[in-house]
């Protein structure tokens, strides 16, 4: 080979790395562009999803007749304490709150010291093998609470409370429940059925989470939280105590 | 004998670093699609760690299990995998960042991770050691996809005619 051959080969190689150089840089560029793109639209689509679903809440939403608290809660007796009770009908240790300070917490507004305010919200509807439970236990108990009967659906159902985690009562259980605490009244099976009161259940878990209410059972005496020292469901003597000195 | 270990070595490593991508791949994807079903959930989630009033905490909420999925799916196809590995990473410093100030603020929290998280019940420990540990792990799988960004069946490879 002479030695112009040799240099002309040289040169195409030269350029031709200098070409696929240029291609690796366009590529690049090109795909950090798709990247931040593709991105930037699926950050948007959970933004959409988010606000269209809000949309449909507050379009489908039913505030139950007589709730209190921005209508969220429902109220029991007419002390001059507040005491907010923030459950969810598939919480287990909202179960054995019930059990161990229910009839305290009843006491005291049967003695007109406080007004107990339900809050039935719905934080563990992924515990319910997507049934939502939480969700429609809360809806049925806004629908017994139109129908005069919150406290004692309340009880019923934390005394049939299913496992953490199973399918949940459904609708039908729901509706037999009712009729056994003398909710017969078809409004009370329709309300249940056609889903009524769903909104209304997030507009309050909602409510609940703004106030940084993050697990279940939260209690609250006239806006502070109450809990034992080591975190547990405040006692019937602390429940007590604390609506006792919130009185003044 | 040194040499042909070496070159060994040589080969498998992007076969090794493809196993790294797809995997790191299918954590986003799952992280994202057990989210994605209750944003509510996620919203709640990210107000649980406290650090932003709950109107931002529920955008947050909805916007990362989309984010999750879709930079899964870039890394699945192996689009600008170097600047995806990238995102990943930053988007793990965040998390850890979290988890470490829920754990020195001493809030009895589920990091939300692989669920929808929120505060824990009475009786349950937060596992923030582990929480950070699993996502060190996939930390230092985004940083090697952020060092060697070639990998096998990447579409990166198809377009730069490379290692297709």
């Amino acid at each position: 080979m002479s030695k112009g051959t040799k240099e002309r080969a040289a040169a195409k190689r030269v350029v031709q790395q200098q070409l696929a150089a240029e291609r690796r840089r366009a590529v690049t560029l090109w795909t950090s562009v798709a990247v931040v793109a593709v991105l930037l639209i699926a950050g948007l689509i959970g933004w959409g999803v988010l606000a269209g679903q809000q949309n449909d809440n507050a379009d489908n939403l039913t505030v139950p007749a007589g709730a209190v608290d921005d209508g969220t809660a429902f109220p029991v007796g007419s002390g001059p304490v507040n005491v907010d009770v923030y459950e969810d009908f598939m919480c287990p240790i909202c179960h054995e709150f019930e059990q161990q300070s229910g009839d305290t917490l009843k006491q005291l507004a049967a003695d007109d010291k406080a007004t107990i305010r339900y809050h039935p919200i719905a934080i563990l509807d992924r515990a319910s093998n997507g049934t939502q439970y939480s969700t429609r236990a809360s809806a049925a108990s806004a629908a017994a609470f139109v129908g005069g009967k919150f406290t004692e659906y309340h009880d019923v159902l934390y005394a049939n409370q299913p496992e953490e985690g199973s399918n949940g009562l459904d609708n039908a259980k729901l509706i037999e429940l009712g009729k056994s605490v003398g909710l017969t009244d078809a409004k009370f099976a329709d309300a249940i059925n056609n889903k009524t009161y769903w909104a209304w259940a997030t507009k309050a878990t909602d409510t609940a989470s703004e106030r940084s209410v993050s697990s279940t059972p939260t209690v609250m005496i006239n806006g502070k939280k109450v809990s034992e020292a080591n975190g547990a469901p405040p006692t019937p003597a602390t429940l007590t105590t604390a609506v006792a000195s919130a009185a003044g | 004998m040194q040499t042909a270990s070496r070159a060994r070595l040589a080969a498998a490593r992007p076969w090794i670093l493809t196993a790294v991508r797809l995997g790191l791949a299918a954590v986003w994807i799952i992280a994202g699609g057990l989210k994605v079903g209750d944003l509510g959930a996620s919203g709640r989630a990210v107000n649980a760690y406290e650090l932003m009033p709950y109107d931002a905490a529920r955008v947050v909420g909805a916007v990362q299990p989309f984010l999750e999925i879709a930079l899964g799916l870039l890394l699945l196809i192996g689009l600008a995998v170097r600047l995806s590995a990238g995102i990943s990473a930053l988007l793990l410093l965040i998390f850890i960042a979290g988890i470490v100030s829920a754990w020195a603020r001493g809030l009895s929290i589920d990091c939300g991770c692989f669920s929808s998280g929120g505060a824990l019940g009475e009786g349950q420990t937060p596992q923030y050691l582990s929480e950070i540990a699993r996502d060190v792990g996939f930390l230092i799988l985004a940083g090697a996809l952020l060092w060697q960004p070639r990998t096998r069946y990447s579409l990166d490879g198809k377009l730069m005619g490379d290692l297709a």
